[in-house]
């Protein structure tokens, strides 16, 4: 027999008036190899079914299903019980607008801080049908490949004390974003570009340097090595713009 | 709430993007996604992407064309093979230029890998065919392509769901969705309804397919009365997790892992001497349910083992990084020591609703449906006949997404705004109502399960009449007791009670239209397995199914196979 779980959940309906938040608690009897998706399934299953949480491929991949879990932001489709207490508790991410329950609006937060980052390759060469790909080391390739490994689940913003006190504020995420495309020699836009970006307090210069972020990446992206290189880049940066405007041509 | 945009486009897979991208800019265009659209599940594709570049090995387009028609079992129509071949440099260039990062070279170029089916010079060996971002290839295309949407300002409507879609005078006049924040129902009237709904793996019990893939854009034209085409080749790919069905790629395989049953034995060799573990999808999984079947499952169990032992930490940690770690977390196994339990899974439907090669949807007599379209895994342009080679898939969504995209473009013009008939959210607010008033029933989530127990065990891998038989009695009664389904949450915000009530009669549908075809085909051909017709019969059998609705009667009828390049031949590996 497994062990009995006792799940203290968050609930809270913001759209009812008649709603108070609250945590309400549920008792799961643990199954082998449960995961807290397959748990929050069967609670909403059989004891609630208007237990509100988000979930979609179950896989670790489409990064829909994160909250905090005992405390720290994690996804819930790759979180065994068998690693957790028999009490557990689940809060929805801070920082993102609260939907109801364990369910948060990451896509809305996400969709902006991509715009404000502008999150695609900046180049005006033009899409030539006939030409091969140009070509890139690997070592590069690779190097792009890591960063973009970010599945937008949240648990980074949600970790990070700025964030929490300042909403505004872009997050590792986004640095993770503008160093991604810092690295791609086929984005063409300029230091002073990147600059304009991050190189304020809502950026780079937010950041508090508590590295919350980095501890809780789901995908164990370096996100403390992204910035401090950030960091520095943008440093050399601001010192530059101070001399060009001390010192106008 | 009525809105109004010229071309709707239903879903934000890579399919529903790519044809986005090239119709935006000219007309007013707009996706609705049942998912957030980054969570859609083209984003979960993990082995790559093909196209006959030539990076690491001497290919080319038509080796490419003869193993998608070969691997199709010559059910492919040749001269949609041939579209997917010619074009797949240039899309995969085109996702180069736009920023994904995929692997290179030790020169610079895309690099390529192995995968099932693929050959060269005509299956004399495999060849290196696949572009690949590690294991991560579809969710980097799919940010890729959702930022240029940003770029482009298009317009997204997430988390909106299909329920209908509107005719006037036999063309398209809009659709009905519904919103899960509100619960309230809204009217999109347009020129052009597109669908890239993506696939239905969740008809079966063990699926590598995500919660979502609940084929209502299949169902919906379906119920409407247009037919489906080739529904009983379903794909059932080798390597799921045992007991979860989550995918383990083919890249695995083509980086060099290998199957092996209880005894330790390199089984794919008796199946397939000269690919081996890397034969295509169909005869992997036959190989894997013979071996279980015949007892040389691990223990006697039901499931075999893959090993990449050989491959090292290295290769694993760079090339395979994703299913390393999810191996290791769910399963508790680290794959460079440890053998991992696979199991054949859902993973693809080769059938859907038919296209031409531009994506316009073809009615009951092969007619153009007027302002209809319909590209990726919903739609059937049989491109990937009896069954899909890995890697076909991502080209197919890039390659056709764009045509279809391309079409719109051209046909809008004549296309003029049709009026809107009257309530025509009637129906679809007629069926929440007597879902949300009925008192006493049966939950959808029960039904749902009984459903995806019969198709796994008797509509799977292998089939026969007798199963079939029970199988499709089963389906019947399951609708049957689905006009009595019920649900306990009434409220109107997020209620994923109601969804699963919807979503579940398209599943019925579904499983009812792919056993009825299975039942009908008697011969054996790419994933569809009849014990009582082991052989493939061309003489009789070398068509495509259709399956339509007519009055609550289901009818089945045939059409011709394009060949062009290729004569059928028996298949071997
Ligand atoms: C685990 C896995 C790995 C794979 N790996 C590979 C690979 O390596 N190479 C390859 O070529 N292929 C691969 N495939 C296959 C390939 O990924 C899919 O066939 C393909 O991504 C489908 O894309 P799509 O654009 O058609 O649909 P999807 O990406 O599934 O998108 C469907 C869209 O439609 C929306 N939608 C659905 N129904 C409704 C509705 N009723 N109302 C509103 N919106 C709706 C969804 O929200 C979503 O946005 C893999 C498949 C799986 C499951």
């Amino acid at each position: 027999m497994g062990r009995s779980l006792k799940f203290n959940i968050f609930r809270y309906n913001p759209e009812d008036p008649a709603s108070v938040p609250h945590m309400e608690t549920f008792h799961l009897e643990e199954t082998d190899a449960m995961t807290l998706f397959i748990a929050l399934n069967r609670i909403r299953e059989e004891q609630d079914p208007s237990l509100q949480f988000d979930f979609m491929c179950r896989a670790g991949i489409c990064g829909s299903c994160a909250m905090l879990i005992n405390g720290r932001p994690d996804l819930a489709c790759h979180t065994k019980t068998k690693g957790l207490p028999e009490e557990i508790t689940l809060l929805p991410l801070p920082v993102f607008k609260l939907i109801g329950d364990l369910s948060v609006d990451t896509g809305t937060w996400f969709r902006a801080m991509n715009e404000k980052v502008q999150s695609w390759v900046h180049t005006d060469k033009v899409f030539d049908p006939q030409a091969p790909e140009e070509r890139m080391e690997n070592q590069l390739a690779e190097e792009i490949y890591e960063l973009e490994r970010c599945v937008e689940c949240g648990c980074c913003v949600a970790a990070c004390g700025k964030a929490n006190m300042r909403p505004e504020f872009m997050g590792a995420v986004a640095f993770n974003r503008i160093a991604r495309f810092m690295m791609d020699p086929r984005d063409q836009r300029t230091g002073d570009q990147y600059f304009e970006v991050v190189g304020n307090e809502e950026g780079i210069f937010g950041c508090l340097g508590l590295l919350g972020c980095e501890d809780v990446c789901p995908k164990d992206i370096p996100l403390q090595d992204q910035l401090g290189l950030l960091r520095r880049k943008m440093g050399w940066q601001s010192v530059r713009h101070l001399f060009s405007k001390l010192l106008p041509e | 709430m009525v809105f109004k945009h010229d071309v709707v486009i239903v879903g934000a897979g890579l399919a529903g993007l790519r044809a986005a991208l090239e119709v935006a800019g000219n007309v007013d265009v707009a996706l609705i996604s049942k998912v957030y659209p980054t969570r859609s599940h083209s984003g979960a594709a993990q082995g790559g992407i093909a196209a006959a570049l030539g990076n690491e090995e001497p290919d080319s387009w038509e080796w490419h064309m003869y193993d998608t028609v070969k691997g199709g079992d010559y059910l492919t129509d040749q001269h949609v093979a041939e579209i997917l071949a010619t074009d797949a440099p240039r899309a995969v260039y085109e996702l180069e230029h736009l920023g994904v990062p995929f692997n290179r070279t030790p020169d610079g170029k895309i690099a390529q890998r192995a995968f099932g089916g693929h050959t060269r010079d005509f299956g004399k060996a495999p060849v290196k065919r696949a572009c690949y971002a590690a294991d991560r290839t579809g969710r980097v295309m799919m940010d890729t392509l959702y930022f240029q949407a940003e770029r482009k300002g298009i317009k997204v409507y997430p988390e909106l769901q299909m329920l209908d879609l509107i005719f006037k005078d036999g063309q398209v006049a809009g659709l009905v969705a519904y919103e899960l924040a509100t619960g309230d129902v809204h009217v999109f009237h347009s020129r052009v309804v597109m669908l890239a709904t993506g696939g239905y793996g969740k008809v079966y019990k063990t699926t590598s397919n995500a919660f979502a893939n609940t084929g209502e854009g299949v169902y919906i034209p379906y119920r409407a009365g247009i037919p489906l085409e080739d529904m009983e080749f379903v794909q059932f790919h080798p390597t799921g997790i045992y007991g979860m069905g989550v995918l383990l790629s083919e890249a695995a395989r083509g980086e060099g892992g290998i199957l092996r049953n209880g005894s330790g034995e390199r089984f794919m060799e008796r199946y397939a001497p000269t690919i081996k573990d890397l034969a295509p999808r169909d005869m992997v999984s036959r190989a894997i349910r013979t071996e279980i079947l015949e007892g040389r499952g691990i223990g006697g169990k039901d499931y075999v083992h893959l090993d990449l032992t050989h491959l090292g930490e290295q290769k694993l940690a760079e090339r395979l990084s994703d299913i390393t770690s999810f191996v290791k977390i769910y399963l508790g196994i680290d794959p460079a020591k440890e053998l991992i339990p696979i199991q054949p899974t859902c993973h693809y439907m080769m059938g859907g609703i038919p296209c031409n090669v531009d994506g316009h949807v073809l009615g009951g007599s092969q007619e153009v449906v007027p302002g209809l379209y319909a590209a990726g895994e919903c739609s059937c342009l049989s491109l990937h006949g009896a069954n899909r080679l890995g890697c076909n898939s991502l080209l197919d969504l890039v390659v056709f997404g764009r045509r279809t995209g391309l079409q719109i473009g051209r046909d809008l013009a004549g296309l003029p705004w049709q009026e809107l008939p009257r309530n025509p959210e009637r129906p679809a607010l007629e069926r929440i109502r007597k879902i949300k008033e009925r008192k006493a029933g049966e939950k959808a989530a029960h039904l749902r399960s009984r459903l995806q127990e019969t198709m796994t065990l008797r509509c799977s891998v292998f089939r026969h009449e007798e199963t079939l038989v029970q199988a499709l009695s089963e389906i019947r009664s399951l609708e049957e007791r689905y006009g009595k389904v019920v649900i306990d949450n009434r409220g109107a915000r997020f209620n994923t009670d109601l969804l699963d009530a919807l979503e579940l009669e398209a599943l019925l549908g579904l499983a009812e239209a792919i056993t009825v075809s299975a039942l009908n085909r008697k011969e054996s051909r790419g994933a569809h397995s009849r014990d009582d017709y082991p052989e493939r019969n061309d003489e009789e059998w070398l068509k495509h199914t259709l399956i339509q609705k007519t009055d609550g009667e289901v009818r089945v009828f045939y059409k011709p196979v394009h060949i062009t390049r290729f004569q059928p031949k028996p298949r071997t590996y």
